[in-house]
């Protein structure tokens, strides 16, 4: 247990000494933030409910892309430079470098979770009953699971190129069909049909219902999971077909 | 005792290309091993298969009379290879610190210090700004972090330089005092002679020979005369001949083993023996051995 333990802190380090992550993971969300909220979107009729939402929106978009892109593309790159190779001969079970890579990821998840939504507070006044808070915060840490899961499938790949290529490109159409850089509403209908069905709209749908005072809906909670066991099952397929050489 | 290591028939085969074929051979508590041949003799195939890391064509490989990829034999190895790739965004001592806790009784820092000679300031770099040289220290240390009673070492010298190297070999040396079995492999024929208890030489996928350097040495000195001869010769009197080690006969072509071929010769003619189809053959392992001197003045 303190093996693994172990392992899950030494990722943390590791992600926080990342340069990349800092900027990609906080910075870009917040400038997105600023620009949706005090220079684009100025002057609105709910301009405060549209702050509160469109912060859930940026945290989401922050802590998806971090799952997908800072876990996958690491992994290929560890196992491309022959590190996870070394790690094989070691007694470290193969199963806890997976799992500390995903709980590492998400202990800085939380981290990133709680800046982003205290830059809203400090840029818009966002406020909210602390138990809201709290259960956005949750949901956008533990909705992220099927995107940890895609992260580990990107990790499946060959060439760090590939791995960011294709996580970048997956990364940008699921936020935007997922209407976390803007509402669904103003999407094109045909999008909008396509999105209903893809995890991103259902991760951010959760926190935004919690924003209106509800309750993520149940139809969000099992797409995310569906999606969960979709990745889990490629990823171990294809980890399989890969390990017989 | 029990072997270390124990490989019976191992084969691999890619794309049809038979890489390693046919490879056996056992290792004893103790031993220094020399996995010696040229580029692409199937070294470090072999060795990938013994850890585990490559499945086998066919064939069995056993550590400690187990599963290599178990992890009770996991504790007890420690492995360098080829590519030496160390966790980024860690300091070496964090990294030190994270493989020590992966083994039961682990070496202490200041004994892996000592053992592979890293300076204090080393100690204290990001792993991603070491030189090549500091890597391969560093990753030397991690093969010893577990105190292993069985080492790999995939060709550990190359880009080391001369003090490094020296330094390495000084520790392997000290390790082999202690009782571990060290297992490595090099295209240099003199680190082969100069640190091995035993050399395996490999040539195209096969083991060509296996021995002390000492016997080995000689085998490569050895020559062979070979000759049709029609006269009812015994063996016997061939055999009796100086400098003749050895007499093989094949239907009426004799061949004569030596190490002296010219003495040997000389003798044969003062027999006055009708002597047909002479020929002076070189030993088998020549060849492999010259690629390994050609490559070395290369290099």
């Amino acid at each position: 247990m303190s093996m693994l333990l172990r392992e899950c802190k030494v990722e943390v380090i590791r992600i926080f000494r990342n340069p990349y992550f800092i900027f990609w993971s906080l910075l870009m969300p917040i400038v997105f933030y600023v620009i949706f909220t005090k220079v684009v979107n100025q002057g609105m009729e709910n301009q405060a409910e549209w702050n509160a939402y469109f912060l859930m929106s940026i945290a989401a978009f922050s802590v998806m892309g971090s799952s997908i892109m800072t876990l996958g593309i690491r992994m290929v790159q560890e196992k491309s430079e022959g590190w996870t190779i070394l790690l094989r001969v070691t007694p470290l079970p193969a199963s806890y470098y997976f799992i500390a890579k995903m709980v590492g990821q998400s202990a800085v998840h939380i981290f990133s979770i709680c800046i982003i939504f205290l830059s809203g507070f400090l840029i818009n006044g966002v406020t909210m009953p602390i138990g809201e808070w709290i259960l956005c915060g949750g949901w956008i840490l533990l909705g992220s699971a099927p995107f940890l899961a895609m992260g580990l499938l990107v990790g499946t790949m060959k060439k760090v190129d590939t791995a960011s290529g294709v996580s970048n490109i997956f990364y940008l159409l699921l936020a935007i069909t997922g209407g976390l850089w803007m509402p669904m509403e103003i999407l094109p209908k045909l999008v909008q049909t396509i999105g209903m069905w893809l995890p991103a709209f259902h991760y951010g749908n959760g926190a935004w219902s919690i924003v209106r005072g509800d309750f993520p809906e149940v139809k969000n909670v099992l797409i995310l999971v569906m999606y969960l066991l979709l990745f889990m099952v490629i990823s171990v397929y294809s980890r399989r077909k890969q390990e017989v050489v | 005792m029990h072997s270390v290591v124990q490989i019976e028939n191992l084969t691999k085969e890619f794309k049809g290309r038979k890489a390693v074929e046919n490879v056996s051979f056992s290792v004893e508590p103790g031993e220094i091993i020399a996995i010696l041949g040229p580029n692409g003799a199937g070294k470090s195939t072999t060795m990938l298969m013994m850890l585990g890391l490559l499945k086998p064509t066919s064939g069995e490989v056993k550590l400690f009379q187990g599963d290599p990829v178990s992890r009770a034999v996991h504790e007890r190895i420690g492995v360098m290879l080829q590519q030496v790739s160390l966790m980024d965004a860690l300091k070496v001592k964090e990294l030190l610190a994270l493989f020590q806790s992966y083994y039961p009784n682990p070496l202490s820092m200041e004994k892996l210090v000592e053992l592979t000679g890293m300076t204090s300031d080393e100690l204290n770099k990001r792993t991603e700004k070491l030189s090549g040289g500091q890597k391969r220290r560093v990753g030397f240390a991690l093969a010893l972090a577990g105190d292993p009673d069985l080492l790999f070492f995939d060709e550990p010298t190359v880009g080391m330089d001369s003090t490094a190297r020296k330094q390495f070999w000084l520790t392997v040396k000290e390790l082999a005092a202690q009782g571990k079995t060290i297992l490595f492999s090099t295209h240099y024929l003199q680190e082969a002679d100069d640190i091995a208890s035993r050399i395996i030489l490999f040539n195209q996928g096969k083991v060509i020979a296996d021995g002390s350097p000492l016997e080995l040495k000689q085998s490569l000195l050895r020559q062979s005369i070979s000759f049709k001869m029609n006269e009812t010769t015994k063996k016997e009197i061939l055999m009796s001949l100086q400098d003749v080690l050895d007499v093989l006969e094949d239907k009426g072509r004799f061949t004569v083993m030596t190490e002296n071929p010219d003495h040997v010769l000389r003798k044969l003619f003062e027999l006055d023996m009708k002597l047909e189809d002479v020929a002076i053959e070189k030993g088998r392992l020549e060849d492999a051995f010259e690629h390994l001197t050609v490559e070395q003045e290369v290099s």
